[in-house]
């Protein structure tokens, strides 16, 4: 029965974690592309050959038009209107002209009337530069390049298709570039410091204590106490962070009630960063801690009564009965909470997204919002897939590691053993 | 069962038959259309193809052809979704016929072969699209092939509050020269952030509404680079001038110093600032043309003129007063048959004609794109247009079209925040910029 399980894990886990690998070695974005590129003699790919090959560089960058006899040979050939070529045989063999547009002024102006499209396919046939077509292979530019009277050596060629290529390459550069700026150490240390503070205080440490104070609740109560903390957990994403917005900004409610004591209204969220971390981790934190709140209340419950008896008979106090009875066997959620929701929240920016959307600054920004910007969503519609994905594959890693360290630190080897009073 | 109902039903379904088959005959062709940044007031842009559809099928009918043109029409009313969209759409094959976009996107979208230039489907020396502002087809071009027709035009004007200006000393004869003495430098930014602090002194406006920027990153930054002398592209190359960004960076961190622009401007509520500069609540700001539309119509500011002056960005040091004008285009993209991209871009040269493009320039106060298109008698009745039009375009620039240039952009947009929220120093920032621009973009910009 190993097969349903297998199939699942690589489609869900093995194959995105593998394509993510693959994205994050190449220099993919918007403007290269997915699906690859071709050869073209580019301004762009001038200037980068200026320094190599200044000779070469000089010698295509100029667009060239000549109505020659191979020219019109070609046109002969695509049988178009037999006019076209009498025509412009008679009237404009050996015409040079300097830019596609005067070339095609002339085409234009035929008697017989080409069509835009027509004009277009003509005045290919006539082009005697290689500057700003677009060679579907490398080869094809490199036999144009002949043509035009460029011979060139293997390592030249390699320049030439290098510095023309418009599609994507393999690459090291993103985890180059994710070592060395200083703007990525500052988001490493954002989410260091979001899911440190958010796990602790709410997910962790909150979640037992709603979960140790229900306990000691009659059942009906401590149901109301429960239901009231999965609300967050229930509503829609979208509305519980707008109902935050509502409460924080300048004409919020938080706004409205210090205006009774004469403070200005402003924006609570964005005010500053510590503002904005301080909403973040509750906004996170509130829907965090019902999910620990549900885990740890299930395994009290599963702790047998007999022994909290028994301990009320040996005179312990609450404390001591949550120190020694409750704490020690809870010990596998702790860790199972623990591990899962570093996990999530190291995974997790929609809440944050659609409350700071990383601000104020980019103080809120925490790394997988990061990855998403970069990746799929920005204002110039730059949109740099090879990055964002060498940057997911950075959270795939911390994520391992991080739970590897749960593991020891928990001694999850002592949580598998089998009890020794069975043995 | 009889046979009679069967032969009934057979012949039912016979003449239904015929009927689709007539259908069939003739030319179902589906164009689809999408434009990023479209509020209420820009429907037009997408709008405008109903009408050309409507005179493009009757031009067929004259020929005997049978034409039936669907437009379907998706505008998308921010920049980040829209462009993320179109972009993982065309990917997929499955990109819109025609797009609205703003031009910067063409370097890009060229290179990667998401769009086909617009040159290959019309003759640019046809009217109307021969009677377009030569600049603003030049805007369209890449890699010597024009690749978009220009939707519309704009400028990006620094707007006044006059109640508050004569408030602190201005006349309105003042307040009338302002205009000229922005463009001969004699008003510059220091003078603006002078009089957003005296705005505030004098309590008219709360601290932080003195001057009130664009609440998100947009082409308007690269206003303040050119005012403090820098330079976005020369020949191809982009270009990164060290000593004019540090200015700007600096300028908005002074901003912030004196109390005059929130340290906090940057992401809050877009609606909240645009009831608030339409109030009186800021003093000074700077948005673009197209702000009337929602001012005046959305917003309730009755009384534009009276309350409003309107400026090119004034000078700061080192540089000139200017504007910046971020055309949006129509582009063409790939994928899709020979047939369909032809009707596709013989729509766009009718809604390009003066009379149908002038629906849009007057309903959401933009620009036109041809002179003819001033003659119109709705554009030539229109006085913001006609003042907007002769004070700020003369003086208009445009960001380069260089597939680099988002990258560049990315860049300084998020130093420009660090400096402005305090997080980094102008010269860390700037310095940050630089070490960033050197090692993703090498060759392509020149430091200076």
């Amino acid at each position: 029965m190993i097969a349903p399980a297998a199939i699942m894990i690589f489609l869900f886990f093995l194959m995105p974690v593998g394509l993510t690998a693959i994205f994050a070695m190449t220099s993919m974005s918007t403007a290269t592309g997915i699906s690859g590129g071709v050869w073209q003699v580019t301004q762009g790919a001038v200037n980068r050959l200026e320094g190599d090959m200044p000779a070469l560089a000089e010698g295509i960058a100029q667009p060239r038009f000549v109505v020659d006899e191979e020219g019109l040979a070609a046109l002969e050939a695509l049988k178009l209107k037999p006019g076209y070529v009498i025509e412009l045989r008679a009237e404009h063999v050996g015409e040079v002209f300097p830019s596609r547009r005067e070339a095609e002024r002339v085409i234009k102006a035929l008697k017989d009337r080409p069509s835009t499209r027509e004009v277009k396919q003509i005045s290919d046939l006539f082009n005697r530069s290689v500057l700003n077509t677009r060679f579907e292979s490398r080869e094809a530019l490199v036999r144009s390049l002949e043509k035009l009277g460029f011979k060139l050596t293997p390592e030249e060629r390699d320049k030439v298709a290098t510095a023309t290529y418009t599609g994507w390459v393999w690459t090291t550069d993103n985890f180059r570039m994710i070592g060395n700026s200083p703007d990525m150490a500052q988001i490493f240390l954002n989410t260091a410091f979001y899911v440190a503070v958010t796990l602790l205080l709410f997910n962790v440490s909150y979640a037992l204590f709603l979960a140790v104070t229900t306990h000691y609740m009659p059942p009906t109560t401590a149901s109301v106490f429960r239901a009231i903390w999965l609300l967050p957990r229930i509503t829609p994403v979208v509305i519980y962070v707008l109902m935050w917005k509502w409460l924080t900004w300048d004409n919020g409610f938080l706004s409205l009630l210090m205006g009774q004591f004469g403070v200005p209204p402003k924006n609570y969220l964005l005010d500053n960063s510590y503002n904005a971390w301080f909403f973040v981790i509750l906004i996170n934190g509130f829907i965090g801690a019902s999910m620990g709140m549900l885990v740890f209340s299930s395994a009290i419950k599963a702790i047998p009564e007999t022994q909290f008896h028994a301990s009320e008979v040996d005179g312990a106090s609450r404390w001591q009965q949550i120190r020694y009875i409750i704490l020690p066997q809870l010990r596998w959620p702790i860790l199972f909470v623990t591990c899962y929701q570093t996990l999530s929240l190291l995974a997790s920016f929609q809440e944050i997204h659609l409350s700071t959307r990383g601000g104020p600054g980019k103080a809120t920004e925490v790394w997988s919002l990061a990855a998403f910007h970069t990746a799929l969503n920005n204002y110039t519609g730059n949109l740099e897939y090879g990055l964002g994905a060498a940057m997911a594959l950075v959270l795939v890693v911390v994520g391992l590691v991080l739970s590897l360290i749960y593991l020891r630190v928990f001694r999850y080897d002592t949580l598998i053993s089998k009890p020794l009073i069975e043995d | 069962m009889t046979v009679l109902p069967i032969l009934k039903s057979a012949t039912l379904a016979a003449v239904l038959l015929a009927s689709t088959a007539v259908f069939a005959s003739a030319r179902d062709v589906t164009i689809s259309v999408w434009s990023g940044g479209s509020g209420p007031n820009d429907n037009y842009r997408t709008d405008a193809f109903d009408i050309a559809a409507d005179i493009l099928e009757r031009e067929a009918a004259i020929r005997g052809e049978e034409l039936n043109i669907i437009i379907q029409k998706t505008p998308y009313n921010g920049w980040e979704d829209f462009k993320q969209a179109l972009t993982l759409a065309a990917e997929a094959k499955k990109a819109p016929n025609i797009v609205a976009t703003g031009h910067e996107d063409i370097g890009p979208w060229a290179q990667s072969g998401l769009i086909v230039p617009v040159e290959d489907f019309i003759d640019l020396d046809s009217w109307p699209i021969s009677d377009i502002y030569p600049n603003l087809m030049e805007i369209g071009s890449f890699n010597g092939a024009v690749y978009g027709i220009p939707q519309d035009a704009e400028s990006r004007p620094m707007f006044f509050w006059k109640p508050y200006m004569k408030a602190i000393g201005y006349t309105d004869a003042d307040i009338d020269a302002l205009p000229v003495k922005v463009e001969k430098g004699e008003y510059t930014l220091k003078n603006v952030l002078e009089d957003a602090k005296k705005m505030q002194d004098k309590g008219l406006v709360q601290a932080g509404y003195g001057f009130y920027p664009r609440t998100n990153n947009g082409p308007d930054y690269w206003q303040f680079y050119t005012s403090f002398g820098g330079v976005m592209e020369e020949e191809g190359k982009l270009v990164f001038d060290k000593a004019a960004m540090k200015r700007t960076y600096q300028y908005f961190a002074d901003l912030v110093k004196a109390g005059v622009t929130k340290k906090n401007h940057i992401g809050m509520p877009g609606d909240q600032w645009w009831k608030e500069v339409a109030t009186g609540k800021a003093g000074i700001w700077h948005g673009g043309t197209w702000h009337y539309a929602r001012l005046v119509n959305q917003e309730g500011l009755k009384d534009f003129f009276g309350n409003v002056q309107f400026t090119l960005i004034p000078a700061g040091e080192g540089g000139k007063a200017n504007t910046l004008t971020h055309p949006l285009v129509y582009l063409l993209t790939s994928g899709h048959t020979e047939e369909e991209t032809q009707i596709a871009a013989d729509l766009i040269k009718i809604a390009s004609e003066p009379r149908i493009n002038a629906l849009h320039a007057i309903k959401s106060a933009h620009l036109g794109i041809s002179p003819s298109e001033t003659k119109v008698d709705l554009y030539a009745g229109d006085r913001w247009a006609f003042e907007a039009t002769e004070r700020l375009l003369p003086h208009a620039n445009a960001m380069p079209n260089n597939a680099d240039f988002g990258k560049y952009w990315t860049i300084m947009w998020k130093n420009f925040e660090a400096s402005w929220t305090g997080a980094k120093t102008a010269d860390a920032a700037v310095n940050d910029a630089e070490n960033e621009l050197k090692s993703t973009l090498g060759y392509a910009i020149i430091i200076r």
